[in-house]
């Protein structure tokens, strides 16, 4: 992470970055919801050259069942690449990376799915990515809200993600693979739009006090980006044949 | 995991019904195959890759290439590795963690039909003998659990072998180098197919679903290679088959592995 | 539908402000009505409720459902719901009062994988729900097939005052029953009506938010088509 030297023009003079983008603008992101025939709720993603899969059951009986909690029900996410995801074929063993990305998934839901309603049960996340390419952990929470929302868990409301970050001493929206090795500063952020908190942050690299506060405000910006396809994917499953 | 939910006793009831008619309960023949759609080329950072539904089960294979060292006593031949995951999001059932004897047996199965067929020219696979070979690794993820994943992951990975690209290595003081730019197709000898059956009583059923699954006696998977050979076998459930019972399915085996051999050929891309 | 009260809402939706009551999924945040549930909202009067689109069955008391034996210890059966809580059935309730646990064998009566049409007794969320069986229209199912819809679907299926299972059952002359939860037994003597029976259940679970389902169950049961 971090300044590395590279051939690879990050920000050209024209304020074009090394894919064509703006620096306001993100990769091209589309999400389908109940693409699973088992799952009870399910979203595909595909974020830039990211594609992943998210599946989610519950509520449902907690095995073991000394985790169950009698006040209200727990969240469970799992994270998981492919090994065919990434550039070198990965281990399909979970890596202490997908760990604690799984951790701070579920962390950035949490707030959101109201789990009190359901005293003893599980609500299992389970997103795999499919290939990687730069900003999983967002995309895949993307995924997983539209999925829980699929399932019909409780939500106050949705978690939209999208990371934020600097490259070229310039703040930019959507780090995408060759910015976050080449670039100065990438930050992952989860935001529940309409409760305006946010709930997954995550910073690699060092910006200044005033840069940390760009780089929040194009982050919400893109989170909100996110959260209309969000909604979109839900109503092309559910409104779509409406008669309103 | 050994059994998917459990099945309510009247479907039980009436898949047993009607197969003493000839029928199931999805409508099929009793040797008739689900529809099956096979995408390749699904995962372009791969170097080759597939999506197959078969039915309502859903298989995603990944095929990655790399160079390796050889194996010790095989130092002509380059490495071939299949491996098969069911995802968690794929069935209620599907529990995250180190896979169980379902999941290796499943693995094994689909790794077997492919090396035993000698789909792919190991011997051509050499960078420099004894020192570096490229490796081929099959990756299949299920994605959706309805029965059958033998066959799904064993589309799967043969149509992303088959449309895979391999990319070219140089050995520059004994360290493979990568040469940009310049792919070539795999060297295929021979395309296996896998057809599973179940026995449910005396009837033998192609391609079981889940509810077949869960009602069946026995079942045994059997992979021929594109000459009618079989080149793989494996027998599976907690009951036994007769003699004439195996060379029906081994018939079975053949002519309906030649179907799903043209419909593999064609998605080759 | 063409109240202008009813609205299409995803969680987080904001669906009115003011001195408004909050029914079933919706919460009061800051004086802000929300929904919690892909759904449609509907204000009624003083309060505000969204018609849930997907989500689990969750049991309440009094409601019919239908249950799937998945084990038993010697005292108790439990029965799948299709909820995320399950169901007991206590040997007692269909024993007697005299059941004797040392030779009272529950296998005799209910084994795994049966069918039982089932009433909810009662269910706080601290235990898993007690279920009963002993009652004239309740007990073991011996003969139809299991079809389940989306629980969010079941009065759809059942319509106003019961007219859109009728005019199924007349049509194919099948006997349905519908469990709160979701899970369907049509039996019929005819495969043919057993067919279209279990084909406009389907079309009800897949449209059952459009305008003038009835009409098109109606017109599809009549069709002489296969």
């Amino acid at each position: 992470m971090g300044g590395r030297e590279s051939d690879l023009v990050l920000l050209d003079e024209n304020g074009i970055r090394c894919d064509g983008r703006r620096v306001d603008e993100t990769r091209k992101i589309s999400i389908k919801a109940g693409v699973l025939k088992n799952a009870n709720g399910s979203a595909y993603i595909e974020f830039g050259d990211n594609k992943i899969l998210a599946g989610v059951f519950g509520p449902r009986d907690v095995h073991p069942k000394h985790m169950a909690d009698t006040d209200t029900g727990i969240l469970r996410c799992r994270y998981h690449m492919s090994p065919f995801s990434v550039g070198e074929r990965k281990n399909p063993a979970p890596s202490r990376r997908e760990i604690e990305i799984g951790k701070v998934i579920k962390e950035a839901l949490r707030p959101a799915v109201m789990l009190e309603k359901f005293p003893r049960t599980a609500v299992d996340v389970f997103v795999e990515v499919l290939q990687a390419d730069g900003g999983t952990r967002c995309a895949a929470l993307d995924a997983a809200s539209v999925a829980l929302a699929d399932a019909g868990i409780p939500m106050r409301d949705m978690v939209s993600a999208c990371a934020a970050g600097k490259v070229a001493d310039t703040i930019i929206l959507d780090v995408n693979n060759e910015e976050d090795q080449a670039g100065q500063a990438d930050m992952p952020m989860g935001y529940m739009p309409n409760l305006k908190k946010i709930t997954l942050l995550q910073l690699d690299g060092v910006l200044t006090p005033d840069e940390f506060k760009k780089c929040v405000e194009t982050g919400i910006e893109g989170c909100k980006l996110v959260y209309e396809i969000q909604k979109q994917a839900l109503k092309d499953k559910f409104f779509a044949n409406g008669g309103e | 995991m050994t059994s998917t939910s459990i099945l309510d006793q009247l479907k039980r009831n009436k898949i047993h019904d009607l197969l003493e008619k000839g029928e199931r309960f999805d409508g099929r023949r009793l040797d008739e195959p689900r529809p099956l759609t096979i995408e390749t080329g699904i995962i372009p950072k791969a170097d080759g890759s597939a999506r197959v539904r078969l039915g309502d089960t859903e298989v995603v294979t990944g095929v990655k290439i790399q160079p390796d060292k050889p194996f010790p006593d095989m130092g002509d031949k380059g490495i071939f590795i299949c491996t098969a995951e069911i995802l968690p999001l794929a069935h209620p059932t599907a529990e995250p963690g180190p896979p169980g004897e379902d999941v290796i047996e499943l693995a094994r199965v689909v790794d077997r039909g492919i090396r035993e067929s000698g789909m792919i020219d190991l011997s051509q696979l050499v960078l420099q003998k004894d020192k570096s070979v490229i490796g081929i690794f099959a990756d299949n993820s299920v994605t959706d659990h309805d029965g059958n994943l033998f066959d799904a992951c064993a589309y799967a990975s043969t149509a992303a072998i088959l449309s895979c690209k391999i990319p070219k290595w140089e050995m520059k003081d004994d360290v493979p180098t990568l040469v940009e730019g310049q792919k070539s197709s795999p060297p295929i000898t021979t395309i296996p197919v896998s057809i599973t059956m179940a026995r449910i009583g005396d009837h033998i059923i192609v391609d079981p679903n889940a509810d077949e699954w869960a009602c069946m006696d026995a079942r045994i998977t059997i992979t021929t290679n594109s000459n009618g050979s079989i080149c793989a076998l494996q027998k599976g459930g907690d009951d036994g088959f007769t003699v004439e019972q195996l060379f029906k399915c081994s018939e079975l085996a053949i002519s309906i592995g030649a179907k799903i051999r043209k419909q593999i050929e064609q998605a080759r891309g | 539908m063409a109240d202008s009260k009813r609205r299409y809402v995803i969680p987080g939706d904001v669906i009115t402000t003011g001195p408004y009551r909050p029914e079933q999924n919706v919460i009061l945040e800051d004086k802000k009505i929300i929904a919690t549930t892909v759904g449609i909202s509907e204000i009624y009067d003083d309060t505000v409720k969204v018609i849930p689109l997907t989500g689990m069955y969750i049991p309440k008391s009094q409601d019919l459902v239908i249950g799937k034996i998945v084990s038993h210890s010697s005292l108790s059966w439990e029965a799948d719901i299709n909820s995320c809580y399950v169901g007991m059935l206590p040997a007692s309730d269909v024993f007697g009062r005299n059941f004797q646990p040392d030779t009272d064998e529950l296998t005799s009566k209910l084994k795994k994988g049966d069918l039982i049409a089932a009433r909810i007794v009662n269910f706080d969320r601290s235990r898993d729900p007690l279920i009963t069986i002993a009652d004239r229209d309740l007990g073991k199912i011996d003969s139809g097939e299991l079809v389940k819809i989306a629980p969010s679907k079941v009065p759809r299926l059942i319509g106003k005052h019961g007219t859109m299972i009728q005019v199924i059952e007349m049509a194919t002359n099948a006997t349905i029953t519908i469990g709160q939860n979701g899970l369907v037994v049509v039996a019929c003597d005819n495969p043919d009506g057993l067919l279209k029976a279990k084909k406009a259940i389907q079309m009800v679970d897949e449209q059952a938010h459009m305008a003038n389902l009835t009409d098109k169950v109606k017109e599809m049961l009549e069709s002489n088509s296969e």
